[in-house]
């Protein structure tokens, strides 16, 4: 199917070249960045963009740091670059298990964690992961104004932000985790490394006397948008980390919380079920990785790319 | 709206004023003639039979607007072989008799190709998870994955 019309397009190589040029194509203008789910809304007339502000030549945009308050995931970065990303482990690894499972390689290596968490489509990694992780984000307005918002705040029902309009996402930040914190995600889907059905990702401390400490957890393919499940997290505090029975408890917690939807994909209460059996294995894989072993778990192998 | 673009294709350089919503497949296809990249699903980007490589990476040209490969090279099927002999790829996909219609075969050649080189001794269940972009309707994938473990030998 041929895109609907464009008026404008533009190449910046920076971020405020970017700004002003999304400003002078009018207020239907968009930002495009790995294209791989927008490019889909236009053909499909979901989206009818004046312009288009084209950021993949942005370098500042791109790239994952890391210093002692965490690490700093530039917008652009590509999903294949966030795979390669050694500095992501432990705490951070949640997003390598995710990036490596998304789409495919094709995707991979257009695909950007900045588009994805703009976009906030109901059936996609990045929302759950930067949930489970208490990520943050930069935002920058025309002005240049800045500011930062949690994940909470930034993430709206599916398709909605907290982005205005003629605001770029700089970055996607994670601020550094106690030491001994392991993180996991992993998704369900009709088939291999289909859009997640549900996501689970799951961030957890393993303090001096083996007990879990400061879980988040993070649950995707919700037709209200991402969630932060606080109320299973706080049942999986203090649960001992080789406790099969309470990290069952703590899921099920987690999954009485959740409002669930019944589509075509699943039931309601199928949906339920498998963030309590997904998320067992998250939450086994975030264990082994606090403890410091299990950066390979068996099932959320990295393969690749 | 148009806007000139300039872009390399398996070594050429094409120089064409094109409207902005050009897909790149379109541009490969009806400007550059180069049939051997296929549309099928159009739409969504799942099939993969579309896939080419920008600056070597293996990308869906469905996905992609011509005008965002501006400056950059892009590979197709038709270049993949070098001097007249053919990539190790398309020599095993042939003695694996890895294709039947072929439809989806240049897509999966321009995938892998760019996978062995980042990857030249993958396992089964790698080969398999690299494929996950294109579909295949004919083969069940079998001969396709002896034919990328061959290349890779």
């Amino acid at each position: 199917m041929y895109p609907a019309p464009i008026q404008d397009y533009a190449a910046p190589t920076s971020v405020d070249e970017a700004l002003k040029a999304l400003s002078s194509f009018g207020e239907d203008a968009q930002f495009i960045a790995g294209g791989q789910s927008l490019m889909q809304a236009i053909k499909a007339r979901l989206i009818q963009p004046s312009g288009l502000v084209d950021l993949q030549h942005v370098a500042e945009l791109k790239g994952v740091t890391s210093d002692g308050d965490g690490v700093r995931i530039g917008a652009m970065t590509r999903y294949v670059n966030i795979v390669g990303a050694s500095e992501l482990d432990g705490a951070y690894q949640a997003l390598r298990d995710a990036a490596i499972h998304v789409g495919d390689r094709q995707v991979r290596n257009r695909g950007t964690i900045g588009g994805s968490l703009c976009w906030n489509y109901i059936a996609a990694c990045m929302p759950a992961v930067a949930m489970g992780l208490g990520a943050e984000m930069d935002l920058m307005s025309g002005d240049g104004a800045t500011r930062s918002l949690g994940v909470e705040e930034f993430l709206g029902a599916p398709l909605e932000t907290a982005r205005n309009d003629g605001e770029i996402l700089l970055a996607v930040r994670v601020a550094a985790a106690a030491a001994n914190t392991g993180s996991a995600y992993s998704k369900w889907g009709l088939v291999a490394d289909a859009l997640p059905v549900i996501g689970v990702c799951v961030r957890v401390e393993v303090d001096g006397s083996g007990a879990c400490a400061n879980a988040r957890i993070g649950i995707g393919g919700l037709a209200s948008g991402p969630r932060n499940a606080t109320a299973g997290a706080s049942a999986l505090n203090g649960t001992a980390a080789d406790d099969e029975a309470g990290i069952e408890a703590a899921l099920a917690a987690t999954a009485d919380e959740i409002d669930t939807q019944s589509d075509m994909w699943a039931s309601s209460d199928y949906r339920k079920q498998l963030i309590r059996s997904t998320g067992k294995t998250v939450v086994q894989a975030a264990i082994a990785r606090a403890q410091g072993h299990g950066a390979d778990h068996p099932h959320l192998q990295p393969l690749t790319i | 709206m148009n806007k000139t673009v300039t872009i390399t294709i398996n070594g050429e350089i094409f120089e064409e004023s094109v409207p902005i919503r050009m897909l790149l497949t379109d541009f490969i296809r009806n400007i550059a003639g180069l049939t051997g990249t296929h549309i099928s699903c159009t739409l969504e980007g799942v099939c993969g039979a579309c896939t080419v490589q920008i600056n070597g990476e293996a990308v869906k040209s469905c996905l992609t607007l011509a005008v965002q490969a501006d400056g950059q090279e892009i590979t197709t099927v038709e270049g993949l072989a070098t001097d007249g002999e053919l990539h190790p790829l398309q020599k095993s996909f042939n003695e694996h008799h890895a294709l039947q219609c072929g439809f989806c075969t240049s897509g999966i050649l321009m995938n892998t190709a760019e996978f062995l080189e980042k990857n030249p001794n993958p396992s089964e269940s790698e080969i398999r998870h690299a494929l996950i972009g294109n579909l295949c309707r004919c083969t069940g994938y079998a001969h396709i994955v002896a034919a990328v473990k061959g290349a890779a030998q």
